[in-house]
């Protein structure tokens, strides 16, 4: 007879590799996505507050297009319509490898760096304008002034609300399945498909965005008691 | 793309209604505002329970709220379609699976809004209404509550916005809503993904960003007339 | 197991009695209600898909469908499933009957009950000419697109182990995504693969059928376990189309010359619901 829940099948054999090859999918899937998304992130939010309007509205004009529709959209478009557009030479070149992994960290970075630039935008603006004015002052350009007085501090404003992001991208990972990367929930519906273990399948996966989940929040707080923000 | 549009304009907005169920963009609306609807007072709710005075409320609500929080909404969806009809007996279908989804998804964020607000309060205000004879729940429900959905109206606007945006996972479970629709049309017309995903895409973002410039007006307008209130 | 634990025993007792309630004849409930709710693909042309024109689902299983509730004498509601999701909804009771392009075999017995076979086709692989693939072993190490939850990928994974399979929720992502150059080869039950591929229109001269069949899949009708009542007649309802050239006719209808598939003889009748493997 078999049993009620077969913990077996998560252990070992076949199919414990395929749910284990999922949760290192996504885990690479979250780990590129945030690499790229937080420099795309503080470049967006650094456009946004420029002295240049055209600037200003166009940073304004990418939070919004991305923000207002959804993930699921995005992931779409990106693996099925976008690359439709390249020359037909880039396209071969870009099918013959991982297209479907490729298009799941276009859509998720730019998802996820709209989102943290909002953040990184708000952590700037909450650095005293004098303190730039004064950087400005001492003959420190633009740039300067950002990248050496007033970035180093926002960002530490910052950090609580991107570790809520990197939760979002994290959990957001899920959604990349209707592309066909092979990530957790993929894998976990093949599973469930392959042997009609559904309960097992599905608690695998809940545990691993559960665990990972309780990991990244617990960092966030850890964070928060380790530095205080100091209100000033 | 006109061409595109004309032919298939009201599969896209009502799926097969009136001849078979309603879909498309309307379900997509519908989902949204009902999930909305009974999401707010599931919301409130957890939300005063978060922040209770007693222990054996306070816990268990919390635990759920973070149980939630930590996992993609797909992993929800999926539990609520294989398992809900085990531990209710009752048979649903795609519709109120992911409506259920929804409204216990948005109610563990809506709580935390809610929670905030409370808090934003102070205890001030709470204690001063204790000291003049209400019960806690009083003090509550007449006091601090009505000020905390003032304020938080903004947020809701928001949270509608996320609302809209999460329907789209029905489409992993055969729901037709518009997400699903477009890719229908997709696999019929087969040689225009790049269009009408994009169409897809300014449907969506004509939706969310008006609402999301609603939820930015009524935020300066409450702000407007607290400072108001205070200057007078 | 020993139920001298008179509580234990009533309990025991009390979960029968409400499964029992909850399993009670299937047929009798259909009745009841004046409706039977079957499940479809509405994704899988021929067999049942969305006329852009009506935007109604129509196809050969939809027309086995409606022929079973005439007989019945109740209502049709067509609701539209996922492939995975076709087993879990009909042995949860979301849906009476599966009419989804669904295969019968030895596997599946356990969870569902078959109608007699209504559709025989083989599985194949269609594959883009610039791959050079021109049998199914050399799709070794290749990326190779089909749906989720079929017996597609399984299939595809005995005959070639080490193909890279990818996969999507619909049958028309999976091919799209072929059409589009991301993979080398699409797997199919044989008919849906010749009404993809009439789709391709003057693109057709890219593509090539592989002429070996993956499996045979005999489809059928899927029925909830233990309701010998509705299978009966389900069974006798196809039967009579049979018998009385109908189910012919609705083959010629959806698979024939005037179609997209154009077979020009029918290789099968509706006769039994056993299958070899």
């Amino acid at each position: 007879m078999t049993p009620i829940f077969d913990l077996n099948l998560l252990l070992t054999g076949t199919y414990h590799d395929w749910l284990v090859a999922g949760l290192i999918t996504s885990l690479s899937l979250t780990g590129i996505s945030l690499a790229l998304a937080l420099p795309l992130a503080i470049v967006i939010a650094l456009i946004r507050l420029s002295p240049v309007k055209l600037l200003q509205w166009s940073g304004f004009a990418f939070v919004e297009a991305i923000r207002n529709v959804p993930l699921l959209a995005h992931l779409l478009f990106w693996y099925f319509g976008a690359p439709e557009l390249l020359p037909t030479a880039l396209r071969e070149w870009l099918y013959a490898r991982n297209v479907e992994a490729t298009s799941a960290i276009i859509a998720l970075t730019l998802y996820t760096a709209a989102y943290m630039s909002e953040d990184v935008r708000s952590g700037i603006r909450s650095i005293p304008g004098q303190q730039f004015e004064a950087a400005r002052a001492l003959g420190f350009s633009f740039v300067a002034s950002m990248r050496l007085v007033v970035l180093p501090q926002a960002l530490r404003v910052t950090i609580p609300p991107l570790i809520s992001q990197t939760l979002n991208l994290w959990k957001d990972t899920s959604i990349a399945t209707v592309i066909g990367v092979a990530e957790l929930m993929y894998q976990a519906a093949k599973v469930e498909s392959a042997t009609f273990r559904s309960f097992e399948a599905f608690a695998f996966a809940s545990v691993c965005y559960l665990g990972m989940s309780l990991l990244i929040t617990g960092a966030a707080g850890w964070y928060q008691g380790r530095f205080p923000v100091r209100t000033a | 793309m006109i061409e595109l549009i004309d032919t298939y304009w009201l599969y896209f907005l009502v799926g097969q209604y009136p001849h078979g169920p309603l879909g498309g963009l309307a379900l997509t609306l519908i989902l949204a505002v009902l999930g909305l609807l009974f999401a707010f007072p599931l919301g409130l709710v957890f939300g005063i329970a978060r922040v209770s005075p007693w222990r054996s409320v306070r816990w268990p609500v919390t635990a759920l709220i973070q149980v939630v929080r930590g996992t993609p909404l797909l992993m929800v969806v999926f539990w609520a379609y294989f398992f809900l009809p085990s531990l209710t007996g009752q048979n649903t279908d795609q519709f109120w699976t992911m409506l259920t989804a929804l409204v216990v998804f948005d109610a563990a964020y809506l709580a935390e809004i809610i929670r905030a607000g409370i808090q934003g309060i102070g205890k001030g205000q709470t204690e001063s209404a204790r000291s003049l004879g209400f019960s806690y729940l009083d003090a509550m429900r007449l006091v601090i509550l009505p000020q905390v959905v003032r304020n938080m109206l903004p947020s809701l606007v928001n949270q509608f916005v996320a609302t809209i945006k999460e329907t789209s996972l029905g489409y992993i479970i055969g729901l037709t809503e518009v997400s699903f629709i477009a890719t229908q049309i997709n696999t019929q017309v087969l040689t225009r993904p790049a269009e009408v995903y994009l169409l897809l895409g300014l449907t969506y973002f004509i939706l969310c960003f008006g609402l999301s410039r609603l939820a930015f007006w009524l935020e300066r307008h409450l702000q407007q007339r607290t400072m108001a209130k205070a200057h007078a | 197991m020993n139920l001298r634990n008179p509580l234990l025993a009533g309990m025991l007792a009390l979960v029968a009695l409400v499964v029992g309630t909850a399993h009670a004849d299937q047929l009798a409930d259909i009745k009841k209600k004046g409706e039977i709710v079957v499940g479809v693909l509405g994704t899988d042309e021929p067999n049942s898909f969305v006329d852009p024109k009506t935007r109604e689902i129509v196809g050969y299983d939809v027309d086995l469908a409606k022929a079973i509730a005439k007989k019945l004498g109740v209502k049709l509601t067509l609701k539209q499933l996922a492939v995975a999701a076709r087993i879990p909804e009909l042995e949860q009771g979301r849906v009476d009957l599966l009419a989804a392009s669904l295969t019968h075999n030895k596997e599946r017995e356990a969870k569902v009950d078959f109608s007699l076979t209504t559709f025989i086709t083989g599985q194949k692989v269609i594959v883009r000419k610039d791959s050079n693939v021109t049998a199914v072993p050399q799709l070794a190490g290749k990326k190779v697109l089909t749906v989720k939850g079929g017996t597609q990928e399984p299939n595809l994974r005995k005959a070639v182990p080490t193909a890279d399979v990818v996969t999507f929720e619909t049958t028309g992502q999976a091919f799209v995504a072929l059409q589009q150059g991301k993979g080398a080869g699409y797997v199919n039950d044989e008919v849906s693969i010749l009404a993809d591929y009439a789709k391709l229109g003057p693109a057709q001269k890219d593509f090539v059928i592989l002429p070996e069949n993956l499996s045979i899949e005999p489809l059928a009708l899927g029925i909830r376990k233990g309701e010998p009542a509705l299978k009966r007649v389900v069974d006798d309802t196809l039967r009579e189309l049979e018998k009385s050239g109908e189910a012919e006719k609705l083959f010629f209808k959806w698979y024939g010359n005037d179609s997209k598939i154009k077979f020009h003889a029918r290789p099968f009748k509706i006769e039994s619901d056993k299958v070899d493997s």
